[in-house]
């Protein structure tokens, strides 16, 4: 048997302070003398995609021929990978399912057995070292929310979850901040921003004659290192252009008042005047999982066997409280077994449970539930409803 | 300004929601991107609904979840109103359960162009209704083949489907949104045995398509509403109208064009052609 923790040699032994030692380091926060932003031009970006190319994943946003829509996918060379125009989200749309499905896939292997041989598990090989290149900051704070979610605990950010976290050490998030959001963005209402570092290791933004780059972790500032340091007049751009994206968004909502209105409701689930408000916001949801399976931090999973010919092995696979076999118990009673129970369900998780279980908001304003949902549901419309039918 | 349809369709269901012909109307209303199903109870949210080309939804499927509220006055495009016909056919409905405000549809749009379903339809008018509201729009003249999977190769038709389906993330976007899936538990859902494993890999995946497509036929209407709503852009419609064009070629089936015929998967005739029984 394979020591799960056991760690992959990456591109460690290479010189302390260039580049190469970002991909596999630690992710703590940039020290003050490494945190000055760079310039990166198109072609500095291009040797720093090749030289990542050769020695771990590159992963990067590609418009992808059969949907038509961009999908991070792994690069074999700089010339596949095009920032250019990602920065205005309201035309290029969001991005698909990663970079959630590469911390945490939909299917994961956890181990393989053999019946014929009981006690004997043999582990997968641990996760690749990967970058991400042109992580939305919102889907960034969605990884901060994962690292706590998965970590078990409020006060620590070391992600107890081993699978995720075999593969979070082994990931570098360069996010690209939205120049131009799109309609269906919030970030704003639920505590981030378009230009916002949480999650990330190194933001760039699209100054379109080159990128500014700020380092936020030593992982971030080493893979710039050797770059120029932007200029007063990098940095002042760079702020106008954080500034107007930001106005461009303005849904807020009261979270704390939201959180409150929806607390009450805890104990009279499935009865009262409350039911109704949910049962009326419901009808129009078909409890598909679209929505959970795109969003960035939803993030429940169920554990399936699978055996042929002699061979087994144990994955986990994503799942979704929309659907009725998620919360069906063994004796065959589903205490959720309403649509609009489970329609609740989700709601309750974004702006509730987590907030008690890790203190934090499992919403982060990326939109994906609203333009994917198939009957138009709108996230901030039912959270304005609920703030108005709801009593505090 | 309303449209004269959408006119028509307020004051109808102010008028059908006030007499107390109907308890609900079920219709469109405008979402911030798209239309959205609304489930109208009170006549002074009549002024709510719409109608124009971004009414995708198929509203049928809705109609056994609320049926028993009592009857349900419904806007129905011509493939909505098929699934209607489907519905009574499999005892799903009873035709006194409903109010159908037909109305002639020229068409819905997804990301701004004309739905795939929608450019070969050739039943753009309500086959059942109570009334019908505007004039009647014109049938697509464009017959579309069958996607990648017309091919004459097999070979290459199963390299079609595999691509198509490897996308597949199994959030039965497909499923929910379709009027002829309304089985209370799906065989994808049933654990003891559990016939199609849960993960995304592609046998699991083919799986679940092949019997999707399959438990479709002769019961398609080719509203589009599976394609429309799969966010992996699998061209699911592509091997519903395959499947549709065999039951048609086998069995001179159209489905959900008449509520006193059955769909012919569904009954068993001795002249049914045998002749891949040995």
């Amino acid at each position: 048997m394979k020591a799960k923790g056991e760690r992959r040699k990456t591109a460690g032994g290479m010189r302390k302070g260039s580049r190469r030692s970002a991909v596999g380091g630690q992710r703590k926060a940039v020290s003050s003398e490494r945190s000055a932003p760079r310039i990166l031009t198109r072609a500095e970006f291009d040797r720093l995609i090749d030289e990542l190319v050769a020695k771990c994943a590159v992963y990067a946003p590609v418009a992808v021929e059969e949907t038509g829509k961009l999908e991070f996918r792994r690069i074999g060379s700089s010339s596949e990978v095009k920032l250019e125009g990602l920065a205005d989200v309201g035309v290029v749309g969001q991005l698909g399912l990663r970079p959630k499905e590469l911390l945490f896939p939909q299917c994961e292997v956890l181990f393989h057995f053999s019946p014929s041989e009981p006690g004997r598990m043999v582990e997968p090989e641990p996760p690749q070292e990967q970058v991400l290149f042109g992580v939305r900051p919102c889907d960034g704070a969605a990884v901060a929310f994962l690292d706590r979610f998965f970590s078990g605990r409020s006060d620590s950010s070391a992600p107890s979850d081993i699978y995720y976290r075999a593969r979070r050490e082994r990931t570098t998030l360069v996010g690209l901040a939205c120049n131009r959001p799109a309609d269906t963005c919030f970030c704003r209402a639920v505590g981030g921003s378009p230009s916002g570092t949480t999650g990330l290791d190194l933001l760039l933004t699209d100054l379109s004659d080159g990128f500014l780059a700020e380092p936020v972790t030593e992982k971030g500032a080493a893979l710039v290192a050797d770059m120029p340091v932007a200029s007063q007049a990098d940095m002042e751009k760079k702020q106008r252009l954080a500034e107007n994206a930001g106005q461009a968004i303005t849904t807020t909502i009261d979270t704390a008042s939201l959180k409150r209105r929806l607390d009450r409701t805890l104990v009279s689930e499935g009865s009262g005047p409350a039911d109704a408000v949910w049962q009326a916001l419901s009808l129009p949801c078909v409890n598909c999982g679209v929505c959970t399976f795109l969003c960035p931090t939803c993030r429940c999973f169920d554990v399936t066997d699978e055996e042929f010919r002699g061979r087994g092995r144990r994955m986990r696979v994503w799942d979704s409280c929309q659907f009725t076999l998620y919360s069906r118990h063994a004796s065959g009673h589903n205490p959720r077994a309403t649509p609009h129970s489970r329609f609740r369900n989700r709601v309750m998780d974004k702006f509730s449970y987590t907030v008690a279980m890790v203190g934090e908001l499992s919403c982060v304003g990326c939109g994906r539930c609203i333009s994917a949902c198939p009957n138009g549901i709108d996230i901030r419309e039912t959270v304005e409803t609920l703030l108005k039918m709801l009593p505090e | 300004m309303p449209n004269d349809v959408t006119a028509v369709i307020q004051r109808r269901a102010r008028e059908l929601l006030s007499s107390g012909q109907v308890v609900m109307l079920l219709g469109y209303r405008p979402g911030r991107s798209s239309a959205q199903p609304a489930f109208i109870t009170r006549p002074e949210d009549a002024s709510l609904l719409v109608f124009d080309q971004s009414c995708g939804p198929n509203l049928a499927a809705f109609l056994p979840k609320v049926k028993h509220l009592g009857r349900i006055g419904v806007v129905a495009k011509g493939c909505d109103s098929r699934s209607i016909v489907l519905l009574l056919q499999e005892h799903q409905l009873r035709r006194e359960d409903v109010f159908i405000l037909g109305v002639g549809c020229n068409g819905v749009l997804q990301d701004s162009r004309l739905s795939d379903s929608c450019q070969t339809c050739q039943f753009p008018n309500p086959v059942i209704y109570d009334e019908l509201i505007g004039e009647p729009a014109a049938a697509s003249g464009q017959l579309k083949a069958a996607g990648g999977q017309q091919s004459a190769d097999s070979g290459q038709r199963w390299q079609w489907f595999k691509n198509e389906v490897s996308r597949c993330i199994r959030c039965y976007a497909c499923r929910q949104v379709c009027p002829s899936c309304y089985c209370p538990i799906c065989f994808v859902d049933t654990t003891m045995p559990s016939w199609v494993g849960r993960t995304t890999r592609l046998s699991d995946n083919m799986l679940f398509h092949i019997i999707r497509a399959l438990h479709m036929a002769g019961r398609c209407v080719e509203c589009g509403a599976c394609s429309r709503a799969c966010p992996m852009a699998i061209d699911l419609m592509s091997l519903n109208r395959k499947v549709s064009q065999i039951v048609k070629e086998r069995f001179g089936h159209i489905a959900g064009l008449r509520a006193e015929e059955k769909p012919p998967l569904t009954v068993f005739d001795p002249d049914d052609r045998q002749e891949f029984i040995i």
